[in-house]
């Protein structure tokens, strides 16, 4: 199981167009962007819906639950903060409820090697400071 | 077919020192591999009359530095002092191979008619992917957060994914890193100078998986420069020229800070080979050597499905059984790769389609090499595709 109590991460500086995202997470809310004309989610959040070019997007709640599309397991850092974690899974998530969204997170509450493709994993939420909350994944239950 | 199709060619070519920490500053590797460019191409200094690079820094939380971390086109025009300068231009979108594009197409304009690119590249101290600090802002905020560095996690996070998908083993790469390694013996200019073993591929660390050491190439500081001009100048100038007959960019891009994607690499391969094949009027199999973008070792994968060379899922069952070698069906990274001569990006591998194209490889030429073609940066990582003849048609 990788140690990440010793671990202080950089933290997120939200835009105009992903502060929804952030402000959701806050409240243990998974949102994602979406676009209103076509339907389409996209993450990450883009100033315009990069399937039809509409401009009228907004952030939709959606169930956490979705697989690991890709992971990569870390023994280097090139951030040092990140140095007493290793090794480490950081791992892209599709979302099954946005298909082509592709999330980024680490597997918490399990040993890295159980990252694999395709494994079902689901939200939960790490608090990182009074500001921020990081929508994180598990093991699906 | 394209109508400007070998009416451009590269004559000379040009290497500075490379070396693994800063002892000169950069702008004197530039000038180096400058000056033996034009005096591998037979020309005096004012005879260039074109300028062109892409001078980004690719590393992390290290600020750039004209002449110290990065070398700029107003930096070379500073130090060059050009008296018939008539073109110039930086590239951004598409990374060097964009530079030697804009430098054919000013040429094909008749806007200069002796054009230098150079590509140089800095290892700046402490740790290159160094991340954002305190504050992850624009793509890196939904990254970094979560121990995301740089382009060599997002292309392994890809790979797991290509691996997995394929049902398919890294340890097969080891053939790659071994014998990209032993061509690189036979390139002076290489960074590494004694064999690499596949049990050290194997047993080597760990540092991003499904990377180990050996499948990334090391950060140096270093330079390399090519004269480009047109087809009838060329063949006055001193070295046989490499005709350019066909080129290509990535067409596709999706959004930043989405990363794992394979498609991203596939789709940006794929439309940067069809134009090259388009424009050459060849396609894969009439291709007599390769050079093939290995910043990280997956991009030849990439590349080699994307470009046509092999169906997707099968590039590392492709370079296996001597297919690679120098006498194989698809000699490749003759040169030794990023993977030998250190991270100076794909000017490096145009360099050597060039010398294949041109007979001047040396102990490292392929026989009767006609066709070289050259995938210039990895397929999504700015890609560009460049296909060099001996012979214009």
């Amino acid at each position: 199981m990788s140690d990440w109590s010793k671990v202080t991460r950089p933290i997120p500086v939200p835009n105009e167009w992903t502060k929804p995202f952030w402000d959701a997470a806050k409240q243990r809310v998974l949102a994602l962007q979406r676009c209103q004309s076509c339907g389409h989610f996209q993450h990450p959040p883009y100033p315009t819906c990069v399937n039809c070019m509409a401009i009228d997007l907004k952030f939709e709640p959606v169930e956490g639950k979705g697989s690991i599309y890709a992971y990569t397991i870390m023994y280097h850092t090139g951030d040092k903060r990140f140095a007493s974690a290793v090794p480490y899974a950081s791992i892209i998530v599709e979302i099954d409820a946005a298909p082509g969204a592709l999330l980024a997170g680490n597997l918490l509450d399990a040993p890295y090697t159980e990252a694999k493709v395709g494994r079902r994993v689901e939200v939960t939420f790490q608090p990182l400071n009074e500001d921020f909350t990081l929508p994180q994944f598990r093991l699906a239950q | 077919m394209w109508d400007n199709r070998c009416k451009i060619a590269v004559s000379g070519v040009g290497f500075s020192r490379a070396t693994r920490t800063a002892e000169i500053p950069l702008a004197a590797h530039a000038l180096e591999a400058v000056k033996g460019a034009v005096e591998d191409s037979g020309l005096v200094m004012a005879d260039i009359d074109g300028l062109a690079t892409y001078p980004e820094l690719p590393a992390t939380g290290h600020s750039e530095v004209d002449g110290i971390s990065i070398v700029s086109v107003n930096c070379m025009m500073a130090m060059l002092k050009l008296p018939n300068l008539t073109w110039h231009i930086q590239t951004g979108s598409v990374n060097i191979g964009g530079a030697v594009q804009q430098a054919t197409n000013a040429l094909l304009a008749g806007v200069c008619k002796y054009a230098v690119v150079w590509r140089a590249m800095h290892n700046p101290r402490g740790t290159y992917q160094n991340l954002p600090g305190t504050f992850a802002q624009g793509p890196l905020q939904f990254t970094a957060p979560y121990g995301f560095g740089g382009p060599g996690q997002h292309m392994a996070v890809a790979y797991t994914r290509w691996l997995e998908k394929n049902n398919q083993n890294r340890e097969k790469m080891a053939t790659l890193a071994v014998t990209q390694r032993k061509h690189g013996l036979k390139n002076p200019h290489s960074y590494f100078k004694v064999p690499l073993t596949r049990e050290e591929y194997l047993s080597s660390r760990m540092v991003a998986y499904p990377f180990c050491l050996y499948d990334c190439d090391i950060p140096v500081q270093g330079a390399v420069a090519i004269v480009l001009t047109t087809a009838d100048r060329a063949r006055d100038l001193k070295p046989r020229p490499a005709y350019l007959a066909g080129y290509g960019q990535r067409l596709h891009f999706e959004v930043a800070g989405r990363i794992g994607s394979l498609s991203s690499y596939m789709d940006g391969g794929r439309s940067s080979a069809q134009l090259t094949w388009e424009r050459s009027g060849f396609t894969p199999k009439d291709v007599d050597v390769a050079q093939i973008y290995d910043g990280f070792s997956a991009s030849v994968l990439y590349g080699l499905e994307s470009y046509g060379f092999c169906k997707e899922g099968e590039g590392l069952d492709f370079i296996q059984d001597g297919r690679m070698e120098l006498d194989g069906e698809l000699p490749l990274n003759t040169f030794g790769g990023s993977l030998s001569t250190g991270r100076i990006h794909g000017l490096w591998h145009i360099i050597e389609g060039v010398l294949q194209a041109s007979g001047r490889a040396g102990e490292r030429q392929v026989k009767d090499v006609n066709v070289s073609f050259v995938g210039a940066s990895a397929p999504i990582v700015q890609g560009t595709t460049f296909i060099f003849v001996k012979e214009p048609y």
